[in-house]
């Protein structure tokens, strides 16, 4: 028995409706599958290690000099200067250190003392950064104005998470 | 149907008490929140997004496994009884409002704290894929046939899509990321965080949770009624059919 729905005057809106639904379905589906397979790329060839640390640079696979890298460390302490419009400082990680310059101001709560990761090139001896976010800890402490101040409680050494 | 009538079907003295609930916890967390709770060290008042994206990513979580325990109690139980999947698609729905949330209030912290809205890391990557599965899963409810096609075929996918949300958690641990590892479930029970921090976070997770029961329970009771109309809309056509064919005769 043919059940499609009649196309009487009662039902005569339904019908279409429903087909354009349908159609509008599988688009949103095609949609998501390229939009999956963009993510999956994506995170294929670039995330699955979003960083070398500083001492890994031509020790790691992947973390050759001269191409491009994103590397981890801490910005130590009385490295941070900015000098016309760039701002350069030190990155350490496990006693190796790498010296730093970025266009610009990094943003976020860049400053001494954090760890963040630089993405660029290694030229010669300096890492030419041109993006650079700051990796916070897992740590989440009150800021209170009675402890030590910041400067003196901070101990420049790699944070956990 | 008006408002009043709808209110009528859906609302019972439970999902009042759920949403008081979820009323009151939501006010303890804005107020908390924003006005007790201190500022991070590091982070300052940016800290403060702490209450909803944690949270909201924590029901989402949960809004999911929902979703796959409901479609297995569909494809495991003898009746097939729809109101397992009906369950299923109303977690899932909600599941993906949540984490859209924890996206957007993610990145809107990455903006402050990272100095990006976005970085193609393990935990946000794993994440996004982790929506857009879920977005395809209620895409695949709504491409028609009978009700026993939809929960058969949705309770398949939500199954396999569950499978993700361990890849997301642990990615933090399995991959280097940007995205910190977990400050309360940290697996080392050091807790790393200010008290009234943790305590303002943890009403947080229990007013969001009620908040998405409060909504499957009325979401899956819509659903319930939509399906209803469309069994109406069927029987109508059954005997509109059966009438001509008795005509024709």
């Amino acid at each position: 028995m043919d059940l499609t729905p009649r196309t009487s005057e009662v039902n005569a809106p339904l019908a279409p409706r429903k087909r354009n639904t349908k159609w509008g379905y599988i688009a949103l589906l095609v949609v998501i599958v390229v939009a999956g397979g963009t993510i999956v790329t994506k995170f294929l060839t670039s995330a699955i290690d979003y960083y070398c640390n500083v001492d890994e640079i031509g020790s790691r696979v992947g973390c050759e000099p001269g191409r491009r890298i994103r590397v981890q460390g801490t910005v130590e302490k009385g490295s941070l200067k900015s000098i016309n419009n760039s701002t350069n400082f030190v990155m350490m990680f496990n006693d190796k250190t790498i010296q730093v310059v970025y266009e610009g101001d990094p943003g976020g709560i860049f400053q001494e003392c954090i760890p963040v990761v630089a993405q660029g090139r290694l030229v010669g001896d300096v890492f030419e950064a041109t993006r650079i976010e700051v990796k916070h800890s897992n740590a989440y402490v009150a800021d209170n104005t009675d402890r030590l101040t910041k400067a003196e409680a901070q101990v420049c050494s790699p944070q956990a998470g | 149907m008006d408002a009043q009538t709808f209110n009528a079907r859906v609302a019972t003295p439970t999902t009042r008490l759920v949403g008081a609930m979820a009323i009151v916890s939501l006010a303890w967390v804005v107020i908390g929140g924003l006005f007790i709770t201190p500022k991070d060290v590091d982070q300052g008042d940016a800290v403060r997004i702490m209450y909803v994206h944690v949270p909201t990513a924590w029901v989402a979580y949960l809004a999911f496994i929902v979703t796959a325990v409901a479609s297995a109690c569909w494809l495991l139980s003898r009746k097939h009884s729809m109101g397992f999947d009906r369950v299923a698609g109303a977690s899932a729905e909600v599941g993906v409002v949540f984490m859209a949330m924890t996206l957007l209030s993610g990145s809107l912290w990455g903006r402050i704290t990272w100095g990006t809205y976005w970085a193609w890391d393990p935990r946000l990557t794993t994440t996004s894929f982790l929506l857009v599965t879920y977005i395809g899963y209620l895409a695949v409810r709504g491409l028609g046939g009978s009700l026993e096609q939809r929960a058969r075929r949705s309770a398949v996918i939500a199954l396999l899509a569950v499978l993700e949300i361990p890849l997301v958690h642990f990615s933090v641990l399995m991959w280097r990321s940007l995205h910190q590892k977990a400050s309360v479930l940290s697996g080392d029970g050091d807790i790393k965080m200010d008290g009234s921090m943790l305590t303002t976070l943890l009403v947080g997770v229990i007013g969001f949770t009620m908040t998405f029961a409060w909504l499957v329970l009325h979401r899956q009771r819509v659903l319930a009624m939509q399906d209803a109309m469309q069994m109406t809309q069927l029987d109508a056509a059954l005997r509109e059919r059966a009438d001509e064919s008795k005509g024709l005769k």
